[in-house]
């Protein structure tokens, strides 16, 4: 029996760099966590609820790769082929070690037999006699790998037949060792098959070139994506756009492109470049310029995040990016106080534990029609009531933390927070979702519940304080972002919408849903950009021909009234047109 | 010569180029949508600078379309181009043949609605510019009630990116002074306000205008937007509004505020002007060769355009482009 072959080397080479690499970046994203994230992480490994979820998606994610199969079936099988049928020749692999019988009398012990250990599995057939199942098992799974590679080759040659129009562009060095990686497998089966020698040496080769290359290319999400998870589980929120918890998840991204597809920009190809894909891939370059600038590009609607085979948090991450540019603006928070003197002087704030207390917010006062209608619903379900902003109000803080600046948002958060506790109201009631994710997210008021008036009404049409006429229009609803995808209050409008009309479907619905166009959260976008956005959205949303279309978002209100065909209506407006 | 010349708009522009282009030996032929020619100017009481009856200018206007086909309440509803010329289909069913087309199909006031924080269509005391025009001349408006206190707000619509409308749209300044006055006329014991961002007095005796509203009508010119406007509970206006010259915020109680709408590309000639070939500028007009010599002309050989389809314009811009979109069609015929 051979020992040792020197077309072993280059493997062995590649392997000892790949796991040197990853464990010193594995030592370096630690440390660089922030030392009471640092706890919390290690404290989640051996708390049984994370663990057991980092088991779960460790298998889920990893290894059967469930979010791709529920995305896109195809890309599911074509990603499973390559990755699971290659971990499973592996581990055949390492088992087939145990049925290692002494050819010719000759017992590899000591460290003889450690050495060989680690290259055996991948050159088994070289060395050893597989066995007829093991030998029947290897080659299946090296033939589904091999029918993964045909598809994608098939989808880089035509994307479309895989259902995705749009793939991730790549550079030299990514097209570079994704070639080596198509070529390994059919250099293995040529090798076992035909056993020419100088195919086990072109095998190795590749993986060595495979193995050196990973860490600087998206390949690295492989090792990387193990430790993302235990960091995810652990509750983490990137704090800084290129160390640890965000380093992880930038090794993490394996470029796949479909957030390409998702994204609202993506309606105009040239803004395809402002994707989360190549705003990850310039993070892990070191190009800080344009990871800037796609981070401030960036409508932070969060399809990417949703739709993302990794669950990538790549609108955190670019939080974390905008909070570097320095704010030159020097904050006055010196009227805080004065409006807090004022609404007190006024009465405005007295304390009343059964009313509900309703915040209006900058955006709902320039849409007064939602403010009207929300004081016919309250006032018909006979609700006790009180406006928190009537007469001028704090900002919410949002449009500041959009812009990084937190210290600014807190100062706002911290006012408001004393006003909504003064007034001793149980029960906070929002139009904007954007100040409701606000709200939810950053301030703590315990024991005040906070509804988004979706929320509150489908609750006062449920326990029969309200009373709705079903009319005969047909509505369709959008979802705007910081309702849907940021809290999943899908179910809610729609119920209310059922009560007041027909509800038609739009074509992408729900965590699908797509931007107006008009979010805050992008700095730099044109008029002519936006607009294609919101056409884009209104074409979707026309898709069952409705009659109006329905948001819960003042500002989605405002941008889709500029393009719509038809009416465009809050929800609060369609329940108090049907009382 | 009797080369037909299909003029699509019957207001100002549509009207002069067809005076004109008649005079010129050509035939031209005048479709408009609604029943009655004159377009926007038809509903205005006077003009500005000089109080200059409306009436005055659109009437010899009239009278000087008389013997040209004019067509109301029709549109057109489909148009071919060949070697010989345009073939249009119109909305009665009809079909004209014509050498050339010119678009002179105006604009379309912004929808006040649409600028929801000014409350128009939700607060009884918010009008329109043209409202109030009417009101100069019919006497009538359920809303106007001896107001105490008027406001009125400049580029509604215009210079305003929360709307998608970046461009200035020229005449609501100086309209919105003439008003002013004409208010402090009817209502001489009113306090009236404008609220400007700045004040583009660009045409002859445009200033002087500007000085008259301040020294012999009283009226108050305060430069910063409005940026909310509510109702209390006498129905009376709130307005929010920054004085950026003092650099302060206000607010002030109304009895009356109005909008002074600004000018949009009239949307109903989409179609016809995606048939010929005519795409928009950035501000969503009609995109002419160029703003000088090509003023008239488009990317579409025989297809002209003159008045606000291209931008907005003031009444004496819009008669100078009429006249000169007729020697532009006449030399198009001759040159043929």
């Amino acid at each position: 029996m051979k020992i040792f072959d020197p077309f072993v080397l280059p493997f062995v080479l590649g392997m000892a760099f790949v796991l040197t690499y990853c464990f010193v970046g594995l030592i370096k994203v630690i440390l660089q966590l922030p030392k009471d994230d640092r706890k919390k992480f290690l404290r989640s490994l051996v708390t049984p609820k994370t663990a057991w979820a980092n088991i779960r998606d460790l298998f889920g994610d990893c290894l059967f790769h469930v979010k791709i199969w529920k995305r896109n079936p195809i890309l599911g099988y074509m990603h499973s082929a390559i990755a699971f049928g290659w971990f499973m020749i592996i581990v055949i692999g390492h088992v087939m070690l145990f049925t290692l019988k002494p050819l010719q009398g000759v017992e590899i012990e000591g460290f003889a037999r450690t050495f060989t250990n680690f290259y055996y599995p991948i050159f088994f057939k070289y060395f050893a006699e597989e066995g007829k199942i093991f030998g029947f098992l290897m080659d299946f799974f090296l033939l589904m790998i091999i029918s993964g590679i045909l598809i994608a080759v098939v989808k880089k040659i035509h994307s479309k037949i895989v259902g995705v129009k749009r793939v991730t562009k790549f550079g030299f060095a990514d097209n570079m060792i994704r070639f080596a990686l198509w070529t390994i497998f059919p250099f293995r089966l040529i090798a076992e098959k035909t056993n020419i020698y100088a195919f086990w040496w072109l095998y190795s080769i590749d993986l060595l070139i495979f193995m050196c290359m990973l860490p600087f290319t998206r390949y690295m999400h492989i090792p990387t994506e193990a430790l993302f998870i235990l960091l995810r589980h652990a509750g983490l929120n990137a704090r800084e756009p290129r160390k640890g918890y965000a380093l992880a998840q930038i090794y993490s991204c394996p470029s796949c492109g479909l957030c390409i597809d998702a994204c609202p920009m993506s309606v105009n190809d040239k803004n395809s470049g402002n994707t989360s894909a190549y705003f990850m891939k310039k993070l892990r370059n070191g190009d800080t310029e344009e990871a800037k600038r796609i981070a401030e590009t960036c409508l932070m609607c969060g399809k990417c995040v949703k739709v993302c085979p990794v669950s990538i948090e790549s609108c955190d991450i670019k939080f974390s990016q905008r909070a570097e540019t320095p704010y030159y603006v020097n904050s006055d928070h010196s009227y805080l106080d004065v409006i807090l003197t004022e609404a007190q002087r006024s009465g405005e704030i007295s304390s009343n534990n059964n009313k509900v207390l309703y915040f209006a917010g900058c955006m709902t006062q320039l849409t007064p029609k939602i403010m009207r209608a929300m004081k016919k619903i309250m006032e018909s379900a006979g609700e006790e009531f009180q406006f928190l902003d009537e007469n001028g109000g704090i900002c919410c803080g949002r449009p500041m933390i959009l812009s990084g600046k937190t210290a600014e948002a807190q100062a706002m958060i911290a006012k408001n927070t004393e006003l909504i506790k003064k007034s001793g109201a149980k029960k906070l009631v929002l139009s904007c979702p954007i100040c409701y994710k606000v709200f939810k997210d950053e301030y703590h008021l315990e024991g005040v519940e906070i509804l988004h008036h979706t929320q509150y009404i489908n609750e006062l049409i449920k326990t029969g304080k309200l009373k709705v006429n079903k009319g005969d229009v047909n509505y369709v609803y959008h979802d705007p972002c910081e309702l849907g995808r940021a809290f999943e209050i899908y179910d809610e409008p729609r119920e209310v919408l059922e009560k007041a009309g027909n509800l038609r479907k739009a074509k992408s619905e729900k965590e699908l849903s797509i931007c107006c166009g008009g979010s805050l959260g992008s700095f730099n976008l044109t008029q002519k950009e936006r607009d294609e956005i919101t056409c884009n959205s209104v074409a979707d949303l026309m898709f069952n021909n409705p009659d109006e279309i329905v948001t819960a978002c003042p500002l989605c209100l405002k941008t889709f009234a500029r393009k719509a065909p038809v009416a465009v209506k809050d929800i609060a407006e369609v329940v108090s047109s049907q009382l | 010569m009797k080369e037909n010349i299909l003029i699509i708009g019957g207001g100002a522009a549509g009207m002069e180029a067809a005076t004109q282009l008649k005079k010129l030996g050509l035939t031209p032929i005048i479709i408009e949508k609604s029943d009655a020619l004159g377009g926007h100017i038809a509903q205005w009481d006077r003009l500005f600078p000089a109080f200059h009856p409306a009436k005055d200018v659109v009437a010899p206007m009239l009278e000087s379309v008389k013997g040209i086909d004019v067509l109301l309440n029709t549109e057109v509803n489909d148009i071919q181009c060949d070697a010989d010329g345009f073939k249009a289909v119109l909305t009665n069913g009809k079909t004209i043949d014509a050498k050339a087309v010119v678009l002179a199909t105006g604009f379309d006031l912004f929808k006040a609605e649409r600028k929801q924080e000014y409350g128009y269509g939700i607060y009884n005391n918010v009008i329109t510019s043209l409202e109030l025009e009417k009101f100069f001349r019919t006497g009538k408006d359920e809303r106007i009630n001896n107001p105490k206190k008027i406001g009125f707000v400049h580029c509604v619509g215009a210079r305003d990116v929360k709307v998608g409308n970046t461009y200035c749209s020229k005449v609501c300044c100086t309209t919105a002074l003439k008003q002013a006055c004409e208010m402090k006329e009817v209502f001489p014991n009113a306090e009236v306000y404008t609220f400007y961002m700045d004040l583009r007095m660009f045409g002859p005796g445009y200033e002087d205008l500007y000085l008259k509203t301040q020294r012999d009508f009283d009226v108050k010119c305060i430069r910063g937007r409005v940026c909310e406007v509510s109702e209390n509970m006498d129905g009376r206006l709130v307005i929010k509004a920054e004085d950026t010259l003092f650099g302060k915020p206000l607010k002030m109680t109304l009895d009356l505020l109005v909008l002074m709408c600004s000018m949009e590309k009239n949307k109903s000639i989409d179609k016809i002007q995606q048939q010929l070939g005519v795409a928009n500028n950035s501000d969503g007009f009609m995109q002419n060769r160029d703003m000088y010599l090509g003023m008239n002309g488009t990317a579409k050989d025989g297809v002209f355009v003159a008045g606000t389809c291209t931008a907005p314009k003031s009444l004496p811009d819009t008669i100078a482009e009429a006249r000169s979109v007729a020697v532009e069609v006449f030399n198009y015929i001759n040159n043929k």
